[in-house]
């Protein structure tokens, strides 16, 4: 369900009315609020591993299941078996995050590369990539993960190549757009005359035209892939335990929902922090809402 | 059109025949099937034996071939670990349920979105629009199986009001139904919200009001019906994914449908049931696009190519 999200932001790619979309955010504080939720949840999962007493994966059962703030070791309480939740609650974040980047680093490399291809070449790469996407649009990547987990045991380092090969679609069309209207353009064409090869025309010359709206894509992106990552930790076919993961944590926590709902519902507001910083953040790039209403009479 | 059609059947035959092979690679790319079906102190010659038996060292080309032939009859191979009980069958006896939930909620979803979108047009009011996009887009920040969690907590163990785990009856389809509708509910109000903008600013609505149509009028009746064009697409497209996220809604709330076979699976090493499920999933995909696609050129000939 999540990956419809790229799908539907490409359906109204809000590059028309950019000015006007400019010029309406700029007294916009919801970026800012965005940068500082990212900032801030940054900074919590690197400035935690640092403080005294910090061990995600320690137990002790005899402090097991306390409740945040009970004691002055275990602020935000523990688990069932008495690791440190704030512990596990940064640690887990750092391994999510770094994750998340490591598949969008995979999926705009390819995604570029694609789609830069299909637009230069044009011809057979062009069909190609279209059948690839056919494919890939047919098989949810939860199903695809499952398959191949099924066969060689659920590990991180899958995901993050199943999740790293399934969603650069979006980077390719964008880019396969840009170099198709840039192939005919004279810069283009006079290095070739004198000797290029297509390999450094593209980079030289085209590339540079697609990366700033490849990273805005990607930062949107790294939302929408945590969102995604989290569920697949859920259901334990990501990041193996002991090692905690946000998704994964409120796997754990949702066991014992009855008795104390923190161990589920922090590492829940956690990924929704980050994931509304990120959203906030990619206002400043899209025109959403910005189209006229027509007034009633 | 009759070309359109055939075109657009030999691209599906296409793409089923990619997911057959990608299957089929996965399937052997981790060697012959029999060391996974035997136990850990299973001998050489036992597994050779076995794979023997049950056709794994003849040609590959000959196995793809059978293989191809028995999916396209239906007949997906047997369970790994269940011997005996064809993978389709396990798949075919949770396929429904999630089919019931990821429908049902597809349906409550798009009834909500077409409601709000609605209300946005016919009083024009911004504030509700914003209300409608930035209340689903925190929605859509949090993930599905979390949400899920959190509506289990509030009136599950809060409030005792409604059931949380399993199938007991119509009201264990409410909390299920909630978590993916309202996933739903976001894509479908922005795609509608944005193609109805679209057509109030063209001519023929101009026209309408000139004739003098009152606006609910115009909206509801003139243009809705363009503005549904573009959901029939995008809903085929999200197919998929919607059963795919359905899968891990599914866990959250026990229910009795392809997710707990399919994690069963993973766990037992089981690749022919999963296999089966992917293959399914993927069919029922490409054939509910094709439909979506001919259905979409006798609704609308502007999309039809010359």
């Amino acid at each position: 369900m999540i990956p419809t999200v790229t799908i539907a932001m490409a359906v109204e790619t809000p590059r028309v009315g950019r000015r006007r979309a400019r010029s309406r955010t700029r007294g916009s504080v919801l970026p800012f609020v965005g940068v500082a939720l990212i900032a801030s949840m940054l900074l919590f999962v690197l400035i935690v591993p640092l403080l005294p007493g910090f061990d995600p994966l320690a137990q002790d059962l005899s402090r097991a299941r306390l409740l945040p703030f009970a004691d002055p070791a275990h602020p935000l309480g523990t688990d069932a078996i008495g690791r440190d939740s704030l512990s596990r609650l940064a640690e887990g974040g750092r391994t999510t995050m770094l994750i998340a980047l490591a598949i969008v680093a995979i999926n705009l490399v390819l995604g570029v590369t694609m789609g830069l291809c299909a637009g230069f070449f044009g011809g057979w790469m062009d069909s190609f990539i279209t059948l690839v996407s056919e494919v890939n649009l047919a098989m949810p990547v939860v199903l695809l993960l499952i398959a191949i987990a099924s066969i060689v045991g659920p590990s991180a380092l899958l995901m993050v190549i199943v999740l790293g090969c399934t969603f650069w679609m979006g980077y390719a069309r964008v880019a396969r757009a840009t170099a198709m209207s840039l192939r005919d353009r004279d810069f283009v064409l006079a290095p070739q005359m004198l000797g290029a090869g297509a390999g450094w025309t593209i980079r030289k010359h085209i590339l540079p035209h697609v990366v700033p709206q490849m990273l805005i894509l990607a930062v949107t992106d790294i939302g929408v892939v945590m969102l995604i990552q989290a569920g697949l930790d859920y259901l334990g076919l990501g990041v193996q335990p002991p090692s905690p993961t946000w998704g994964g944590l409120i796997l754990e926590g949702q066991k014992t929902l009855r008795i104390d709902p923190w161990p589920a519902v922090l590492p829940g507001l956690a990924i929704f922090l980050v994931v509304v910083g990120i959203q906030f953040l990619s206002q400043k790039f899209t025109a959403e809402g910005t189209l006229p209403l027509r007034k009633v009479r | 059109m009759t070309k359109y059609v055939a075109r657009r059947l030999l691209q599906a035959a296409l793409t089923v025949f990619c997911v057959l092979t990608i299957a089929f690679v996965l399937g052997r790319a981790s060697g012959k099937p029999a060391a996974l079906m035997l136990t850990e102190g299973a001998t050489e010659q036992q597994i050779h034996d076995l794979n023997e038996t049950l056709g794994f060292n003849r040609p590959l080309l000959e196995q793809y071939l059978d293989f191809a032939t028995g999916v396209l009859s239906g007949d997906f191979g047997n369970s790994y670990r269940n011997p005996g009980v064809p993978a389709i069958t396990l798949i075919a006896e949770r396929l429904p349920a999630t089919m019931t939930l990821a429908l049902t909620a597809f349906a409550v979803g798009l009834a909500l979105a077409l409601i709000a979108a609605l209300a946005i047009h016919i009083r024009g009011s911004k504030l509700l629009r914003s209300l409608f996009i930035w209340g689903g887009s925190m929605r859509q920040s949090i993930p599905d199986f979390f949400f899920g969690v959190l509506l289990v907590l509030i009136f599950s163990v809060g409030l005792g009001a409604l059931p949380s785990l399993g199938y007991t009856g119509p009201s264990s389809f409410v909390l299920p139904v909630a978590t993916i509708a309202t996933a739903q509910f976001v894509l479908y109000v922005r795609l509608l919200d944005s193609s109805l903008s679209e057509q109030a600013g063209q001519e023929y609505v101009r026209t309408a009001y000139a004739r003098g149509k009152s606006h609910p009028a115009v909206v509801v009746t003139e243009m809705l019906p363009n503005a549904l064009l573009p959901v029939l697409t995008v809903a085929g497209l999200n197919l998929a994914g919607l059963l795919g996220g359905a899968v891990i809604v599914e866990q959250v709330f026990a229910w009795p449908g392809l997710g707990e076979v399919l994690i069963t699976a993973v766990s037992q090493r089981d690749f022919a049931v999963v296999q089966a499920g992917l293959l399914v999933v993927a069919m029922i995909f490409v054939i509910v696009n094709i439909a979506v696609d001919v259905l979409y050129s006798v609704i609308d000939p502007r999309v039809r190519p010359s």
